[in-house]
C-alpha cells in the first residue's frame, strides 16, 4: 500500500502541475496515512503468508497460501462472516427505518417543547458503546434483569427469556441494543435532510393534493435518498468494526452465535496469538471491504450523473 | 395532509394527532427507559442492584456509588482528563490535516482524485483489529506506547480518512464561484482556503470534529492495547478494567461510572448539535 | 495523567529530581534500582490499597529499590505480557495466573527461578504448590498465593429444602436430587452457580466438573470430546439447565452478590468468595460459618478434583535487576506483612508457604473456611493441560458447553463440533 501511495502521489503531481498547492495540500494526509495505515497493512499482508505464533520462539516461517486454504475450510470463519453481515446490515437497516419514522413523526414540530423532545430522542446516540453494552447486558439478565421482570409482571411471558444465553436470541438481542444506540443518528441526519427540502416542492405537491403517504413516497423519499446512502455507509463501516458492544455483552457467545469477524480475529490474534492466521483473515476481510467501497463509489457516481 | 400538532385547525384530539402523540410517547419510552435504568441503578446499593426482583425506584437511594468512584484509589478524574484530552487532540489533528486535503481533492480536476478518494474511503473501512499488532510495534519503536500521544496516533488511523472523506463533501457543496473573485485577485490557494472556504464550511468542520471525537471516545481496543499504566487509561477502557475484575460484578458502581462516562459525551453532543444539523444540511445531505 | 507536553514533562522531572536531591534522601536518584511490576492487583479497587501498602512497605525496607507498579487488568495481562516480551520491553516482575502463566513460559521469556529459591524456602513451600509450574528449564513461576475452588453450600437453604445441612452432596446423583429439592421448595433461589462464559478461565473452572464424569477432552490421556464420559457431562449440563437449576452465561463474579443475599444454594467458587460476600452483606464471621460451608466437588465416575485459581509471580529473563526482582517476589509471597496486608486480607487467598512466621496469621488459617480449603480441598488440586492448545481448546469446549446449556442441538452433534474445534 505504501508503494501505491507514492505512485499515486507522483501521478497526481504530473497531472496537476499547474497547481502545485493542491497536491501539497494532500501531502500531509498521505504521509500520515502511509505511516499509520499503509505500513500496518503491508505488515499484515506479510504476516498472512507466515506461520507466526507469538508464543512460539522459533522464527516465523513462510508457509505460502497455507493460511488461506485453512481459512477456506474454517466453519467458524464463514459463520463469523455471516454474523458480521447480519449484524451490520440488519442493524443499519432497522436503524435507518426507525430513524426515518422518527424524522417523519417529528417533522414540522417547532417550539421549545418539541426541541426538548427532539433532544431527548437523540440522547441514546451520545451514550458510549461500552456503556450501551454494559447497560443492556444488565437489563438482559435472565434472572434479575429488568426486561424479563417487566415482561413477566405484565404477563407477556411466563418464564424468563434467556436473551443473551440462547444461540438463537443472542444476536438479535445484541442488535436491538445496537439499534437503540444508532437509530438517533439517522433521526438527526434525516431530520436535517427533511428540513432542507425546498418549500416550493412541498407546496406544489400540496396544490396537487398529494396524500400523506403519497407525499412521503413520491416527494420526500427521493430527497432523502442521498443522505440515506451516505449515512448508511458511515454506519455500515462503523458496525463492521464494532468490537466494544459484542465483546462486552457476549464475547461472541453462546457458542459462536454472536462471533463477528472482529471478535474472531481478536480471539485468534490475542487469545491464541496466531498472528499469521489472524492476518490472513484480516486480509480477506479487507479485500471484501474494498470491493464494497468500490461498489459504493460506483453507485454514488452513477447517482451524480 | 399530514396532521399538524401545532395548528388548531386540525384539532388536538383528531385520530391522526392522537396516533402521532402515542407514537412519540413510545419513541420517548424506548429512548429513555434504558437511560433511566442506568441512572436509577447508579443510586442503588450493591445488593439492591443485584436483586433477582429488580426495584424500579431505588429503595434506599445512596450516592455511595458516586462517592466511591471519586474517593477510591482509582483515579477517575485522571481517566476523565485523559479521555477528553486525547479525543479532543485527535479531533483537532485530524481536522487540521484533513481540511487542506479535502479541499484539494474536491477542487483538483485530475482524474486520480477519484482513486485517491477511493483509497481514503477503503482505509476508512480498515478493520481496526487487523492492524492492531503492527500498530503496536510501530508505537513501540517510536517510544510512544503508554502515552497520550501514542493513543492520538492510534485514533488518527480511523479519524483522518474519515475526516478527509466527510470534509470533502462539505467543500463540494461550496460553489466554485465563491472563490473566483479571490482567484482573479491572485490570492494563492492556501489563502483562499483559509479566508474563503474555511469560514463557509465551519459548521461542517465542527460536525466532522465531533464525529471524530465521538468515535475516539467510543474506541475500546486501542486504549486497552496501547496504554499499560492505569493512571493513563481512558474512561471506557477503565470501565471495562475496573468493573469486570476477578472479584465481583458491582452493577451499581458500574452504572455510576457509566453515567460519568456518558455525561461529557452528551454535553459535547448537545453543545454542537445545532451547528451539526446546519453542517449536515449543507454538506453530506445536500451534496453527495 | 497523560502529559502531552514533553518539555513540560522533562521540566517536571528535573524539578522533582532537584527537590529529592535537595532533601537529601537516603539514596540519591542515580543509584536507585527501579523495578517494574505488572499486575492487576493495582487495577482493581478491592485490592489496590492493599498492594500499594505492600509495595510501600517493601520500598521502606529496601530503600535502594524503587518499585513502579503497572496496573493491567486481569483479562488483558497475558496479551500485554506476551506482546511486550516479544517486542523486547517486558516488566521485571509480573503477576499472572492459570493458563496464562504457562502461555508466557512458552515464549521462553521467563527466568528460571530454581537458583533463587533457597533451601529453607523450598522446605517451607506447601506440597504441590509448584505443581504445573515447571518445564524442562525448571521452575518458571513462583506461587504467590493459593486459591483453589471449593463447593460452597448454603446450610439454611438446604435445611429449608428438607436436606441435611451438614451433609453436602458427595456424588453427582446426590447433587441432582438436592438441586431438584431446592428448586421445588424455593423458586427464588438459583440452585447452582457455575461460570459458563466462554473464557479460558471458564474451562479451568469447569474442568474439574468434566473430570467428575471421567471426561478428559484434551491433554495427557485425553479421550476427546466425543467420549461417552464427555457426552454424559454435556447431557447432565443440559438437563440441569433445562430444569432451571443453573443461570447460564453469568460470570462467576455476578453470582457473588446474589449468594451474599442468600439467593444461591451451591456455588463452585474460590476462597475469596467469603470476603466478597461478607463485604456486601456485612455478615459476621460466626453467622457466616453458621450459614455457609465448603467442601470438595461432588464426583461422579471420577475422583473429586479442583483447579488452582491462585496467582503466580514471574521474572523476565531480559531484566537487568534480577537479584532485586527476586527479593521483591520473595517479599510478596512470603513476608508476614505482605501475607497479612494482601494475600489473606484484600486478596482473600491462602499463602503458598506452610508457616507464615506469625502466630495470628497461622491462627487465622485455622478458621473453618481456610481450614477446609487447606485440609480437604487443596489435596484434590489437579494440574490442567495448560499451554497454547488449552486456550484454543477453551474456546471450542466452552462454545460447546454453552450450546448444550442454551441450545437444542443434539448432544452428539455438539460433541462432534467440539472435537472439530480442538487443536489437532
Amino acid at each position: 500500500m505504501a508503494a501505491e501511495t507514492t505512485t499515486t502521489e507522483v501521478r497526481v503531481r504530473s497531472r496537476a502541475r499547474h497547481e502545485p498547492w493542491l497536491d501539497r495540500m494532500v501531502l500531509p494526509t498521505l504521509v500520515v496515512m502511509a505511516v499509520v495505515v499503509g505500513y500496518p497493512i503491508v505488515y499484515t499482508i506479510a504476516l498472512s503468508v507466515q506461520n507466526y505464533n507469538l508464543l512460539d520462539f522459533r522464527p516465523a516461517a513462510y508457509v505460502g497460501a497455507a493460511n488461506y486454504t485453512k481459512l477456506a475450510g474454517d466453519p467458524i470463519f464463514w459463520g463469523s462472516l455471516a454474523n458480521t453481515a447480519i449484524y451490520t446490515f440488519g442493524s443499519v437497516g432497522v436503524s435507518a427505518l426507525l430513524g426515518l419514522a422518527l424524522a417523519l413523526l417529528m417533522e414540522n414540530l417547532g417550539g421549545a417543547r418539541f426541541r426538548a423532545i427532539r433532544a431527548l430522542l437523540l440522547t441514546p446516540w451520545a451514550v458510549p458503546f461500552v456503556v450501551v453494552a454494559f447497560l443492556f447486558r444488565y437489563m438482559y439478565l435472565q434472572n434479575g434483569g429488568v426486561i424479563n421482570a417487566v415482561l413477566l409482571s405484565t404477563g407477556i411471558i411466563d418464564a424468563p427469556v434467556p436473551w443473551l444465553n440462547s444461540s438463537t436470541l443472542a444476536l438479535p438481542a445484541v442488535m436491538v441494543a445496537n439499534v437503540w444506540a444508532m437509530a438517533p443518528f439517522f433521526f438527526l441526519l434525516l431530520s436535517a435532510a427533511l428540513s432542507a427540502i425546498p418549500n416550493e416542492v412541498i407546496e406544489s405537491a400540496r396544490v396537487d393534493r398529494a396524500g400523506t403517504w403519497g407525499m412521503i413516497w413520491h416527494i420526500k423519499l427521493p430527497f432523502l435518498r442521498n443522505p440515506l446512502l451516505i449515512s448508511s455507509l458511515l454506519m455500515v463501516i462503523s458496525n463492521f468494526n464494532d468490537f466494544a458492544k459484542i465483546w462486552a455483552m457476549t464475547q461472541g457467545g453462546p457458542g459462536y452465535s454472536t462471533s463477528t469477524l472482529v471478535v474472531y480475529v481478536y480471539r485468534l490474534a490475542f487469545e491464541r496469538f496466531e498472528f499469521g492466521y489472524a492476518s490472513a483473515v484480516g486480509v480477506i476481510w479487507l479485500t471484501m471491504l474494498m470491493v464494497l467501497a468500490w461498489i459504493y463509489m460506483r453507485v454514488l457516481r452513477m447517482e451524480s450523473r | 395532509m399530514k396532521p399538524n400538532l401545532q395548528s388548531s385547525r386540525a384539532g388536538w384530539l383528531s385520530p391522526g394527532n392522537i396516533a402521532r402523540w402515542v407514537a412519540i410517547g413510545f419513541a420517548l419510552l424506548w429512548s429513555l427507559a434504558p437511560i433511566y435504568w442506568m441512572l436509577s441503578t447508579s443510586f442503588k446499593t450493591e445488593l439492591e442492584a443485584a436483586r433477582l426482583d429488580p426495584t424500579l425506584w431505588p429503595e434506599a437511594p445512596t450516592i455511595a456509588n458516586y462517592s466511591g468512584l471519586m474517593g477510591t484509589s482509582l483515579p477517575f478524574v485522571s481517566f476523565f482528563v485523559n479521555t477528553v484530552m486525547s479525543c479532543l487532540l485527535t479531533a483537532i489533528v485530524c481536522v487540521v490535516i484533513a481540511t487542506p486535503a479535502a479541499y484539494a481533492l474536491s477542487r483538483a480536476r485530475f482524474r486520480l482524485a477519484g482513486t485517491v478518494g477511493y483509497a481514503i474511503l477503503s482505509f476508512r473501512m480498515l478493520p481496526m483489529v487487523v492492524v492492531l499488532a503492527p500498530l503496536y510495534l510501530l508505537l513501540l519503536n517510536a517510544k510512544l506506547l503508554d502515552s497520550g500521544t501514542g493513543l492520538v496516533v492510534g485514533f488518527t488511523t480511523f479519524g483522518l480518512p474519515f475526516a478527509v472523506w466527510m470534509l470533502k463533501s462539505f467543500v463540494d457543496a461550496v460553489p466554485i464561484e465563491v472563490e473566483e473573485a479571490a482567484r482573479v485577485d491572485g490570492y494563492p490557494r492556501w489563502q483562499i482556503l483559509l479566508k474563503v472556504v474555511v469560514p463557509l464550511i465551519m459548521p461542517g468542520i465542527l460536525t466532522t470534529g465531533t464525529f471524530v471525537f465521538m468515535e475516539a471516545w467510543n474506541n475500546l481496543i486501542y486504549p486497552l492495547t496501547f496504554i499499560t499504566t492505569i493512571e493513563k487509561q481512558t474512561l471506557p477502557a477503565a470501565l471495562v478494567l475496573t468493573f469486570t475484575g476477578q472479584f465481583k460484578t458491582d452493577w451499581g458502581g458500574m452504572m455510576a461510572a457509566a453515567t460519568i462516562t456518558t455525561l461529557p459525551l452528551m454535553i459535547a453532543f448537545f453543545a454542537v448539535q445545532r451547528s451539526m444539523v446546519r453542517g449536515l444540511t449543507s454538506g453530506a445531505v445536500a451534496g453527495a | 495523567m497523560i502529559r502531552f507536553d514533553r518539555r513540560g514533562l522533562r521540566l517536571a522531572t528535573i524539578s522533582i529530581a532537584a527537590l529529592v536531591a535537595g532533601m537529601g534522601g537516603a539514596a540519591s536518584a542515580q543509584d536507585k534500582i527501579t523495578l517494574t511490576f505488572a499486575n492487576w492487583a493495582a487495577a482493581e479497587g478491592t485490592t489496590r490499597p492493599g498492594i500499594e501498602k505492600v509495595i510501600a512497605d517493601f520500598e521502606a525496607a529496601n530503600p535502594e529499590i524503587d518499585v513502579v507498579s503497572e496496573a493491567i487488568s486481569f483479562s488483558e495481562i497475558a496479551r500485554q505480557l506476551v506482546l511486550r516480551a516479544r517486542s523486547g520491553n517486558p516488566p521485571d516482575v509480573a503477576q499472572i495466573a492459570g493458563n496464562d502463566t504457562v502461555l508466557l513460559a512458552f515464549t521462553g521469556a521467563l527466568e528460571p527461578l530454581d537458583g533463587y529459591v533457597k533451601e529453607n524456602l523450598a522446605a517451607n513451600l506447601k506440597q504441590g504448590a509448584d505443581a504445573g509450574l515447571r518445564d524442562d528449564g525448571g521452575l518458571f513461576a513462583f506461587p504467590w498465593n493459593q486459591s483453589p475452588a471449593g463447593f460452597w453450600y448454603n446450610k439454611e437453604i438446604m435445611q429449608k429444602a428438607g436436606l441435611d445441612p451438614n451433609k453436602p452432596p458427595r456424588t453427582i446423583d446426590e447433587l441432582t436430587a438436592a438441586l431438584a429439592a431446592i428448586k421445588s421448595s424455593q423458586p427464588d433461589v438459583i440452585p447452582l452457580a457455575i461460570d459458563t462464559t466462554n473464557r479460558a478461565f471458564a474451562l479451568s473452572s469447569n474442568w474439574p466438573w468434566m473430570k467428575s464424569f471421567g471426561a478428559v477432552p484434551v491433554g495427557e490421556g485425553a479421550t476427546g470430546a466425543e467420549s461417552a464420559e464427555m457426552k454424559a457431562y454435556l447431557s447432565w449440563m443440559r438437563k440441569i439447565a433445562q430444569a432451571g437449576y443453573i443461570d447460564p452465561g453469568r460470570r462467576i463474579g455476578e453470582f457473588r452478590p446474589l449468594a451474599a443475599q442468600g439467593h444461591v444454594a451451591f456455588i463452585w467458587d474460590q476462597v475469596l468468595l467469603k470476603g466478597v460476600m461478607q463485604g456486601a452483606s456485612k455478615m459476621s464471621d460466626d453467622d457466616f460459618y453458621k450459614t455457609w460451608g465448603v467442601t470438595t466437588l461432588p464426583a461422579g465416575a471420577g475422583k473429586p478434583t479442583t483447579f488452582e485459581g491462585g496467582h503466580q509471580l514471574v521474572m523476565f529473563a531480559s531484566g537487568k535487576q534480577k537479584e532485586a526482582a527476586w527479593k521483591f517476589i520473595e517479599y510478596l509471597a512470603t513476608s508476614p506483612d505482605a501475607i497479612a496486608n494482601y494475600t489473606m486480607s484484600v486478596n482473600s487467598s491462602l499463602p503458598s508457604i506452610k508457616a507464615t512466621g506469625k502466630a495470628e496469621l497461622d491462627a487465622a488459617l485455622g478458621t473453618p473456611v481456610f481450614k477446609a480449603f487447606s485440609d480437604e480441598i487443596i489435596p484434590t488440586l489437579a494440574p490442567q493441560p495448560y499451554g497454547p492448545d488449552f486456550a484454543a481448546a477453551a474456546t471450542a469446549i466452552m462454545a460447546g458447553v454453552q450450546e448444550a446449556v442454551t441450545g437444542s442441538q443434539p448432544i452428539d452433534d455438539i460433541a462432534a463440533s467440539i472435537q472439530l474445534g480442538l487443536p489437532q
